[in-house]
């Protein structure tokens, strides 16, 4: 794989949504020419593995905000890049199974309404309702928001390249990067990659579970920690659960998909760190098997087709770090999404988009600010909800 | 039970009746070829197709569990029976005119999204076309059968006829090795005789999940593999051991033409299966051993051989004796009939030829490809073989593979062509033997038969479907997609088209679409490159699963 060029406006690393999403932004913005390199395959990294879960329920303003840019961008992915997403807004129901669980989304549900969304706190008659056979004395209610949904994650990354590649920008796979160059008033200069150094004013770290190893490589120190996380798909069924259902508790969610497959993950302790490649393990599908089935005993003799395994990279405070790095003039974060950077790509890119572009970034966004960790006492507060 | 050993079934709106224990399709195939299900896109007629338990030609709902396989299920008396993904009946279906209405199907990437407002209706409708069966029915929560846990020190599984000479082998040196065995045992009949004194043997259970050495577990102390499986009352194995021997045997490939899918298309595995399907004027597709083979077990039935290269000496002859015509050289171009197959179009491969020939079913017997899954699974190297056209795990002359501990003997590592080790020098390595012996002569590389069929039936005019995919109804054309799309590769193609993704695990699909895109892509089948293998490499309840889990080692015990 050889550049067409030795010299570009703005590197993308990671050609994964964060990544082609924030090109398609720049180019958009008439910012070109943009590079987009990625070290492995189209949908390799987390973009390609994900559950497609697309939600607006938050305990974080900010957040919230970027999920319902996100949630529209999405809706009008079709008809804007000629691509069926199949976004099915079925709604998102978070259950909760002890009163700590329930003053929590009481808390999501007092946000979100504040931000004008419809969550609504639900009993356990209209949790029944919503999910058909769910075990008798498995949850005190739930909050839910109708406009949540999943989405076929694949479409948008081909939508977004065709899209990227007819306007010429170059997108290349297999090319990785290994550090930055800086000119002598300590500046990024260019990038250095597996295909020789590259001038550029402006690199945007899109790496996903991998970006904290790439600003590390660039010198910079970050919190952001890579997170394996694993899910399964059954075998197709009838349709017969509408929304994506998320245990609070213990963070285990299923859907079920177009396909009619129940596709759903959990949260069980990895090692972090991303050696060893990505299978999958035993461990999952059995403590992923037992949860499910507590939750809905009816489906013991229902079979699982397969199951995978991504890797996603997690901040201490569970928000995203999007905008230039205080520390390196020119080097933009796109990362630190956690499990929910394919809900969040559309917007979460405009914000790096805008900071490459050195446009004034929304007030809210400052919660995302770079150098929140660098301040002494670090971020103030955590993200609550940072499952499913 | 019934009285005798009889059982009875409702099967619908009848009752049948069968020995107990014997397979569900059986009892079903006495009243004739069973239709059971329409496929999930456009609702095509179904049948059984490979007679194995892999593909998804025989789902029935029993007892209010949806997708199960009727080949596989075992007859009990008083079991409900009914038939999936179709109103009013598999043979009449009301949403089958979709199949008419979509003759070359629905591109689901770039169609069914204008207007915008319509598309919650389509993605309703797609939503009820998908997913054969209903969800299990609710039943009273009863705790899932208990799972067991096996230790040894040498497990084998198939108890298929290398198993069966690698335990014999095994035993003679005063070693009891466990052994695994899909089937129930004591066996059917079949060639390759009954149990192996001095084993323990487990019938009825399957191996599923074999992780990588490096993501398993601390085994407990003891090290060596950790093997989960099920049996079939739904149960989860945990299997203990420090070598595990890969004897799972090869299967029938499937071959793709228009109308491949149709029912009476069916593997050899299925013809020479005991399920008694009613067979009647077959066209057997094949040149060698297993062609023959099912000459000789369909007998009169046979209607004509049908070979993509030469006939072997003695298949024809097998043939001549029972009159029945060759047709060497020759493709098949579409399989005509809708409900069940009527005839097959056959086109002689110098092009010199077309011809029709009434028939109601085509046994495909033409290559056998290993069922090496859990090898690769666990981590196997893999070395793709241009003839029969598969990937076979990476062995050495003693069998073993590279990954720790596992060994793959037989037709799941090697091509028959190429010499193996016997069994006793297998054995002989399990247990520790350093010495090798000489390596196995290598077998020279045979250019590749089955990609340039592919490019000469690919310049065929289409007409109706092309399955390439009869689990998830993936259509050629969608493979044609991705690689003009430059989604080029086996990865990006199954994220393009769904192909391999579904009930088979691709074992039907995935070694003709690397075949077809090597030509598509202009390249060598081995640059196609191939999947992830993910577990569990057959679909495994999730019932069986949860009795697999095991408290937090850290969780104080009660
Ligand atoms: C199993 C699973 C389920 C999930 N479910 C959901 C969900 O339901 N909803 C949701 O919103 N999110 C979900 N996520 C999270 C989501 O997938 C990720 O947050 C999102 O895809 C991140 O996109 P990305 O483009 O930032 O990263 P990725 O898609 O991971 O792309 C990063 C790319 O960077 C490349 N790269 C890394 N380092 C370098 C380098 N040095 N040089 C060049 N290239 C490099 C990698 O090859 C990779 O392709 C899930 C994740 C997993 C693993």
């Amino acid at each position: 794989m050889t550049l067409a060029r030795r010299d570009y406006r703005t590197v993308v690393v990671g050609g994964g949504v964060v990544g082609l999403y924030t090109a398609h932004h720049l180019v958009r913005a008439g910012a070109g020419p943009v590079l987009v390199v990625d070290r492995g395959r189209l949908s390799a990294g987390g973009s390609g593995r994900n559950g497609g879960g697309i939600r607006q329920q938050w305990e974080t303003r900010a957040t919230i905000r970027l999920a319902r840019e996100a949630v529209a961008a999405y809706r009008g992915f079709a008809s804007e890049f000629g691509h069926n997403v199949w976004f099915r807004q079925g709604g998102y129901l978070f259950l909760a199974d002890g009163a700590a669980e329930m003053a929590r989304l009481e808390r999501v549900r007092n946000v979100a309404r504040a931000e004008g969304l419809d969550v609504r706190l639900l009993g356990v008659p209209e949790v029944e309702r919503l999910v058909d056979g769910i075990a008798p004395g498995a949850c005190l209610g739930g909050s839910y928001l109708a406009t949540d949904g999943t989405l076929y994650p694949y479409p948008v990354l081909w939508g977004l390249l065709e899209a990227l590649r007819r306007a010429g920008t170059e997108v290349a796979y297999g090319v990785e990067v290994t550090g930055v160059a800086r000119d002598d008033r300590g500046r990024l200069a260019g990038v250095l990659t597996s295909e020789g150094r590259v001038a550029t004013g402006a690199l945007v770290n899109a790496a996903g579970g991998w970006s904290g190893e790439l600003s590390r490589r660039c010198g910079l120190d970050v919190p952001n920690v890579a997170t394996r996380h694993e899910i399964l798909a059954t075998e197709p069924m009838k349709p017969f659960v509408d929304p994506m259902v998320v245990r609070a508790s213990d963070g285990l969610y299923f859907s079920q998909s177009m396909r009619g497959e129940l596709v759903g993950g959990l949260t069980v302790p990895h090692p972090p760190g991303v050696d060893g490649g990505v299978p999958s393990s035993a461990r999952f599908l059995t403590s992923m098997a037992r949860a499910l089935l507590t939750l809905l005993p009816r489906l013991a003799g229902l079979r699982v087709l397969r199951a995978w395994a991504g890797f996603y990279d997690d901040t201490p405070d569970g928000l995203p770090l999007l905008g230039e790095d205080p520390r390196l003039a020119g080097f933009v974060h796109a990362n630190g999404l956690g499990g929910h950077g394919f809900m969040l790509a559309p917007s979460a890119s405009r914000r790096a988009a805008q900071a490459v572009l050195g446009e004034p970034v929304d007030p809210e966004a400052r919660e995302f600010s770079p150098g929140r960790f660098l301040a002494p006492g670090g971020a103030s507060r955590v993200e609550g909800l940072q499952l499913g | 039970m019934g009285p005798n050993g009889r059982a009875r079934v409702r099967f619908g709106r009848a009752e049948l009746e069968g020995n107990a224990g014997e397979p569900l399709l059986a009892t079903i195939a006495r009243h004739g070829w069973p239709n059971l299900v329409r496929s999930v896109r456009y609702h095509r007629p179904r049948g059984p197709f490979c007679g194995v338990g892999d593909c998804a030609g025989c789902l029935v709902r029993v007892n209010g569990v949806p997708n199960v396989r009727a080949c596989r299920h075992r007859l009990r008396d008083g079991e409900q029976v009914a038939t999936e993904n179709s109103w009013p009946s598999p043979r009449f279906d009301v949403a089958g005119a979709l199949d008419l209405v979509f003759p070359h199907g629905v591109d689901s990437v770039h169609g069914l999204r204008r207007p915008s407002w319509a598309a919650p209706l389509y993605q309703r409708f797609a939503r009820r076309l998908a997913g054969f069966g209903r969800p299990p029915t609710p039943a009273p929560p009863t705790a899932p059968p208990p799972a067991r846990t096996l230790r040894a020190d040498v497990t084998i599984v198939g108890a298929g006829r290398s198993g069966r000479a690698v335990a014999e082998a095994l035993v003679h040196r005063g070693v009891r090795p466990l052994v695994l065995e899909r089937r129930p045992v004591p066996l059917a009949p079949t060639t390759e005789g009954g149990p192996v004194a001095g084993t323990e043997l487990l019938g009825s259970a399957t191996a599923a999940i074999l992780p990588a050495p490096a993501t398993a577990e601390p085994a407990g102390g003891s090290g060596g593999l950790e093997l989960l499986g099920f049996d079939d009352a739904g149960g989860g194995i945990r299997v203990r051991t420090r070598a595990l021997v890969l004897a799972t045997g090869s299967y029938d490939a499937g071959l793709v033409f228009e109308g491949s899918d149709r029912p009476g298309v069916v593997t050899a595995d299925l013809a020479v299966a005991p399920l008694g399907l009613p067979f009647e004027e077959v066209v057997v597709v094949g040149g060698a051993e297993r062609a023959r083979q099912v000459v000789e077990r369909l007998e009169e039935n046979v209607v004509a051989v049908v070979a993509p290269a030469e006939i072997s000496p003695e298949l024809a002859r097998a043939a001549v004796e029972r009159d029945v015509p060759l047709y060497p050289r020759s493709r098949l171009v579409r399989g005509v009939g809708r409900g069940r197959l009527r005839a097959v179009e056959l086109g002689r491969r110098d092009g010199s030829g077309r011809f029709r020939l009434a028939c109601r079913s085509v046994v495909l017997a033409h290559r056998r490809l290993p069922n090496a899954q859990l090898a690769f699974q666990a981590g196997a190297r893999r070395r793709w073989v241009d003839v029969p056209g598969a990937y076979f795990p990476v062995v050495d002359a003693l069998g073993r593979s590279d990954v720790p501990g596992v060994y793959v003997v037989g037709s799941a590592a090697r091509p028959s062509a190429e010499a193996a080790p016997t069994p006793e020098r297998v054995a002989g390595a399990v247990l520790g033997d350093r010495d090798g012996g000489p390596a196995p002569a290598a077998v020279p590389p045979r250019p590749s038969e089955i990609v340039p069929y592919y490019r000469e039936l690919l310049r065929e005019p289409r007409r109706g479907k092309w399955v390439l995919c009869p689990c998830e109804d993936v259509l050629l054309d969608e493979l044609e997609r991705a690689a003009e799309r430059g989604y080029h590769g086996l990865e990006l193609a199954m994220r393009y088209t769904g192909v391999g993704t579904g009930l088979c695990q691709g074992r039907y699909c995935l070694p003709e679409a690397i075949a077809i895109l090597a030509v598509l892509e202009r390249r060598p089948p081995a640059e196609v490159g191939y999947v992830t293998q993910r577990p569990p490499l057959t679909p495994t309840p999730l019932g069986a699963l949860a009795s697999l889990e095991r408290p937090e080692p850290s969780e104080p015990r009660p």
